[in-house]
């Protein structure tokens, strides 16, 4: 028990020191905290809770100070390989950072990185969960909208047209 | 999410209802049902059932299908069990037809698969630990996914499988030809989009090969795509052989810079080094081809590239420098010298970002002399009007023309994929092609109206018979090259080209919303600079001989030692040790487009963005960020510090600039055309000659081009086969 | 010692790999092209002023835009002319159809019956399918006497170019077997002695007459060989049994 509260009393003093560090914007102006707990509401009239979907999460997460306001988040749904025909990985949403300086490990050659978020990729069913996601840890994003499909009708018979220019092929 | 089931469901409830409601009552007509899978959709009449199963979120297994192909209906693979249908049907080539009951993963569908599966794996070489198509196979995933787990091949004698020849297609394309599943998809796309038949089958059954049957190298400037098209490793890529698994790749969605196109590609990077580069679908612009330049140039990347700051001494030869000493060895020059007096000319391969910085910050200094190297006519509307220098119609929109004149450009190597989309125009839409220039191979047949560009003042007046055929046109486009606005007599050229688009306009009664005028820019960076005021051509700079130099990725060699005074400082700022590095005082290595975050406006006003894929070589760093710092060290800082701080700044001088993905409409073709009637000067005689006529000119065209290894033996290998 | 040497032998065989042919059934000619002394896109071929007229008048057999129906008739044209298809012949049909040269090659290569090869003057074909084989006298002893007449294998040229002999698969004469097909005839119901005499005749460049040979009951066809079975009686006249009254 007692090692217990002296745990929480750890890692107390660690959240408070994120937090001091994070919402202390660039002027050096400490920010208001809202806490945790206000953000769930209790609807009566259905019994649904809904939760305040945008809610800074930045003390939270442990995400470095230095990987918070400036990096920016591209939302987009990845394209489909050229190579296959597949397309099982380009149907949900996915958020990417801006890359950071990657260099040549002199030790095996591999490569390496300061950046732990570029190595991410967090998926998402809707857009609008990957812009609440990058809101709520203080990311910058745009999103890229995915090309329209067109559609376009195919026939067979059109291989062997009389009179145009679709025959053109043997096989 | 999940806390809202209870809602979720009820929306679900209504939804389906309203969709009975829709089926029962109000279905539009033309609109047939069928059934995949007991579950109900709509179809246009003519599709086929794979595409009515796509609709339906139902993928059928295939390998000759291919959505921007012909259908060819031979690999089999699609087979679907149809009610009340005897036999298993090719789901590929069948229309569907009213109240079709598709059955797409019943036991006679399974057994159809695997069948299929078991005779293309007899006869298909277990080699897939050393082929590079394993990890992105589809041969490999639809066995795993669709095939039986046993075979009845047993090759007890030892006989082994079949085999076949390797042929040799040139630099590009490796193939190992017994991997190969006859799919024909190559054979097609060579002769329905590339439009060079040189692909085919030959022999028969058991002994059929596809192949090029006498030895001859794939002529064709996007012979690439096959590498991708071929669902197993029977073709793929040279220069990229053995090199990485793509599960090993990080892939970057990027945009390529080798033409003016913008071809949407997706960077694939490891160890920071592109290893190769593929395309992205975009229906508006490259569909889902590229260009071989865009494909294989990428090796320039890692070559000739400017890793560290040079700074020339007083022997007058380059020594390497760190970034301090060459700023301030600029910046200090830059102070002494009175802001008129430096000019600036950007290359073809320059970002928007940079664009605006280094305009910015010579425009502080006072100067106003910032040129692109490549030409266009600044007299009458000039470059004022956007739609006097854009792709207006849009790339998509040839799809839609019924007529189309080419003026002093080759499609075919100035953009690639534009001409992919005129030959799928023509083979799909009976497209009408005329053509004023050159005669060139463009791969579809045209209507050659002659080489002298005199033949646009008889097209322009009425006078050439060429006239009629253009008024009877419901939606001509005419598409003249920039390389024909690059001559002395290019703005009457302008002024000409312009008239005959206005009358086509007016007389086609196509409305206001179809444009006709088109410029065909060769050059990526060439539409963003024209947007940011660069003015074009560097005749400023000839007249006003400045005392610095600021060559932005200038290589093409407009400017030479010969233009400016002896004295001149050149400082040349860029990625590659190309033509305009060699004049340089003082070089300032910059990122290639793999290695930055930047904008692109592609020949049709469209800004895209590429990504950085990879950190720039050594010393090398984003070319903005050059400029800023240049400008901060010569005590004149521009006001930005963080990239959207320089696309704000974009925005402000031109918010199409960061509107990514959108091409803006530019509509001032009356104006233009008042306009430049008050230019005077007379269109000359001579020929109109694009400056790519055959393969071989198609390779190099800019700094990364001639530093690949890969487009030199591309160069050689076209030069030995003619 | 001996068994050693030929089990060494064997496995050695089994080694090899034949490339280029399916393992179970090789095809004995090859469906890529190598250039050769006298196979290449500069061996001479132009087609014979006669016929170009008879390539025109096939050529307008088919409707316009559809030139390359005539694909085949012009490549037989071209075999005809030459003996053989070489790959200039090939590109002049192409040349003349407008069309693209890879889909002549496909053509030619498919049919069996265009030789890519050079041949000689006399093209023996003979059928060595199931019927040939059991037929008559049987092919086997047909293709003995050849290879002895000829003095060469199947697949192979005699030295002065005279004859080529192969081996084929049922060119439908199965009635009349043992057959053979020497250039366009059909020499059928063949036995040694007739084999020998139209090689003999060959020879001397004399062409003996096609169709059956005396050989097996002097047919005049292929009726049956014990006299006809049916259609034996004189054909009867109309209302042949019919209702009287009709």
């Amino acid at each position: 028990m007692a090692a217990n509260s002296r745990l929480l009393a750890g890692r107390g003093s660690l959240l408070a020191r994120i937090v001091r560090r994070s919402f202390a914007d660039e002027s050096g102006v400490q920010k208001a905290t809202p806490a945790v707990g206000e953000v769930i509401e209790r609807h009566t009239e259905r019994d649904t809770i809904i939760v305040n979907r945008i809610e800074d999460h930045t003390p939270l997460a442990g995400v470095p100070e230095e990987h918070r306001g400036s990096r920016r988040v591209r939302i987009f749904i990845p394209a489909k390989n050229a190579m296959q025909s597949g397309t099982y990985g380009s149907n949900k949403w996915r958020m990417e950072f801006d890359a950071r300086e990657r260099w040549e490990n002199p030790l095996m050659g591999w490569q390496s990185t300061g950046d732990p978020l570029s190595n991410s990729h967090v998926e998402f069913a809707t857009k609008e969960d990957a812009i609440d996601f990058c809101a709520q840890n203080g990311w910058e994003c745009f999103v890229e909208e995915p090309k329209k499909k067109t559609f376009k009708p195919k026939s067979y018979g059109a291989n062997f047209s009389w009179n145009k220019r679709t025959r053109v092929t043997t096989k | 999410m999940l806390r809202l089931w209870p809602l979720a469901r009820g929306l679900q409830a209504k939804q389906v209802l309203a969709s009975l409601a829709r089926c029962n009552s109000s279905a539009p007509p033309e609109k047939l049902e069928v059934f995949v899978d007991d579950k109900p959709v709509l179809v246009e009449p003519g599709t086929t059932i794979l595409q009515a199963c796509a609709d339906a979120g139902v993928e059928i297994p295939r390998f000759c299908y291919h959505e921007r192909l012909s259908i060819a209906g031979n690999c089999r693979m699609c087979l679907v069990e149809v009610e009340r249908s005897p036999k298993p049907v090719a789901s590929c080539a069948m229309p569907v037809m009213k109240g079709m009951k598709i059955k797409t993963d019943s036991p006679l569908t399974k057994r159809a698969r695997e069948g299929v599966m078991e005779f293309l794996l007899m006869n298909h070489p277990l080699d897939c630990p050393i082929c590079d198509q394993g990890g992105e196979c589809d041969l490999q995933d639809q066995s795993m996914t669709f095939g039986n787990d046993k075979s009845r091949f047993t090759d007890m004698d030892h006989t082994g499988k079949r085999a076949v020849e390797d042929k040799n297609v040139g630099p590009l394309i490796k193939t190992i030809m017994t991997r190969c599943i006859h799919c024909t998809r190559c054979i097609r796309f060579a002769s329905e989009v590339a439009g060079v038949d040189d692909l085919g089958t030959t022999g028969r059954g058991g002994d059929m090969q596809v192949g090029t049957y006498v030895e001859k190298m794939f002529k064709s400037e996007l012979s690439g795509n096959v590498i991708d098209l071929c669902p197993v490793g029977a073709l793929t890529s040279k220069p990229y052989a053995f090199t990485t698994r793509p599960w090993e790749t990080r892939k970057i969605e990027s945009i390529d810079v080798m033409d003016a196109l913008g071809s949407n590609i997706v960077v694939t990077m490891r160890t920071n080094e592109v290893m190769r580069i593929l395309p992205r679908i975009n229906e508006d612009i490259n569909e889902e081809w590229i260009s071989d330049a865009t494909r294989f140039a990428y090796d320039g990347l890692k070559r000739q590239r400017l890793t560290t700051p040079f700074v020339k001494n007083d022997k007058g030869i380059l020594e390497q420098a760190d970034w301090e000493s060459a700023l301030i060895k600029v910046a200090q020059k830059i102070v002494q010298t009175p802001g008129e007096k430096i000019g600036a000319v950007a290359g073809g391969l320059v970002d928007a970002e940079a664009l605006i910085a280094l305009k910015d910050y010579l425009n502080r200094l006072g100067s106003e002399a910032l040129c692109t190297e490549e030409i266009f006519p600044m007299d009458g509307a000039g470059t004022d009007l956007r739609s006097n220098y854009l792709l207006n119609t849009k790339i998509q929109g040839v799809e839609q023309a019924d007529l189309i004149l080419l003026v002093g450009t080759n499609p075919r190597f100035e953009a690639p994929l534009f001409n992919a989309r005129i030959r799928k125009s023509w083979i799909n839409n009976d497209l009408t092609v005329a053509m004023v220039g050159s005669q060139v191979d463009l791969t579809y047949d045209y209507e050659h109206l002659g080489d002298s560009a005199s033949i646009l003042n008889d097209i322009a007046s009425g006078k050439h018979p060429f006239s009629k055929t253009l008024a009877a046109a419901k939606n001509p486009m005419v598409v003249v090259g920039s390389s024909a606005l690059q001559r002395g007599d290019g703005t009457s050229i302008h002024k000409a080209v312009s008239t005959i688009a206005q009358n086509a306009r007016v007389q086609s009664g196509c409305g206001e919303d179809w444009k006709v005028l088109n410029v065909l820019h060769r050059v990526a960076s060439q539409v963003a600079a024209l947007d940011l005021g660069y003015k074009a051509g560097v005749d400023a700079i000839r007249e006003n001989p400045p005392q610095i130099l600021f060559l932005l990725g200038a290589d093409e060699g407009a400017i030479t030692k010969e233009d400016i005074p002896a004295d001149c400082f050149v400082v040349y700022q860029g990625h590659h040790g190309d033509r305009g590095a060699a004049m340089a005082d003082v070089i300032l290595p910059g990122a290639a487009y793999t290695e930055k975050d930047a904008t692109y406006v592609n020949t049709e006003g469209r800004a895209q963005q590429t990504r950085t894929a990879v950190t720039p070589p050594m010393l090398a760093r984003e070319d903005w960020k050059i400029i800023r710092a240049l400008s901060e060290i010569s005590g004149n800082s521009l006001p930005y510090d963080k990239l959207q701080e320089v696309r704000d700044r974009l925005y402000e001088v031109s918010p199409n600039l960061v509107q990514y993905g959108e091409a803006e409409d530019a509509n001032y073709f009356k104006q233009a055309q008042e306009l430049a009637q008050s230019v005077s000067g007379t269109i000359q005689e001579k020929p109109l000659t694009p400056s790519m006529q055959n393969l071989k000119d198609f390779y190099m065209t800019n700094s990364i081009g001639r530093a690949s290894q890969t487009m030199a033996k591309c160069v050689k290998a076209v030069q030995d086969m003619d | 010692m001996l068994n050693t040497t030929r089990q060494l032998l064997t496995a050695a065989y089994q080694q090899v790999r034949r490339i280029h042919t399916a393992a179970p059934v090789c095809s004995d000619s090859l469906f890529v092209h190598r250039h050769t002394a006298d196979n290449n896109p500069d061996t001479p071929f132009e087609f014979s002023p006669d016929n170009v007229k008879k390539a025109q008048l096939i050529v307008k057999n088919y409707p316009e835009g559809h030139e390359a129906a005539a694909c085949i008739p012009l490549l037989d044209l071209a075999q005809r002319q030459h003996g053989w298809v070489p790959l200039s012949a090939m590109h002049a049909v192409a040349d003349m159809l407008k069309m693209p040269k890879m889909r002549v090659y496909e053509v030619a290569t498919f049919y069996t019956m265009f030789n890519r090869e050079p041949v000689g003057k006399y093209f023996v074909q003979i059928c060595t399918t199931t019927p040939c084989m059991l037929g008559g006298v049987g092919s086997d002893v047909i293709l003995d006497c050849l290879k002895q007449e000829l003095g060469i294998n199947p697949g192979e040229t005699t030295k002065d170019g005279k004859f080529t002999l192969i081996e084929v698969e049922c060119l439908g004469a199965c009635v009349n077997a043992p057959m053979v097909q020497i250039n366009d005839n059909y020499y059928e119901d063949l036995t040694v002695a007739d084999m020998k005499s139209i090689v003999n005749g060959l020879k001397r460049d004399k062409v003996p007459v096609a169709g059956p040979r005396s050989g097996q009951d002097n047919r005049f066809s292929c009726e049956p060989k014990g006299g006809l079975t049916c259609l034996d009686t004189p054909p009867r006249g109309p209302g042949f049994k019919c209702r009287t009254d009709l």
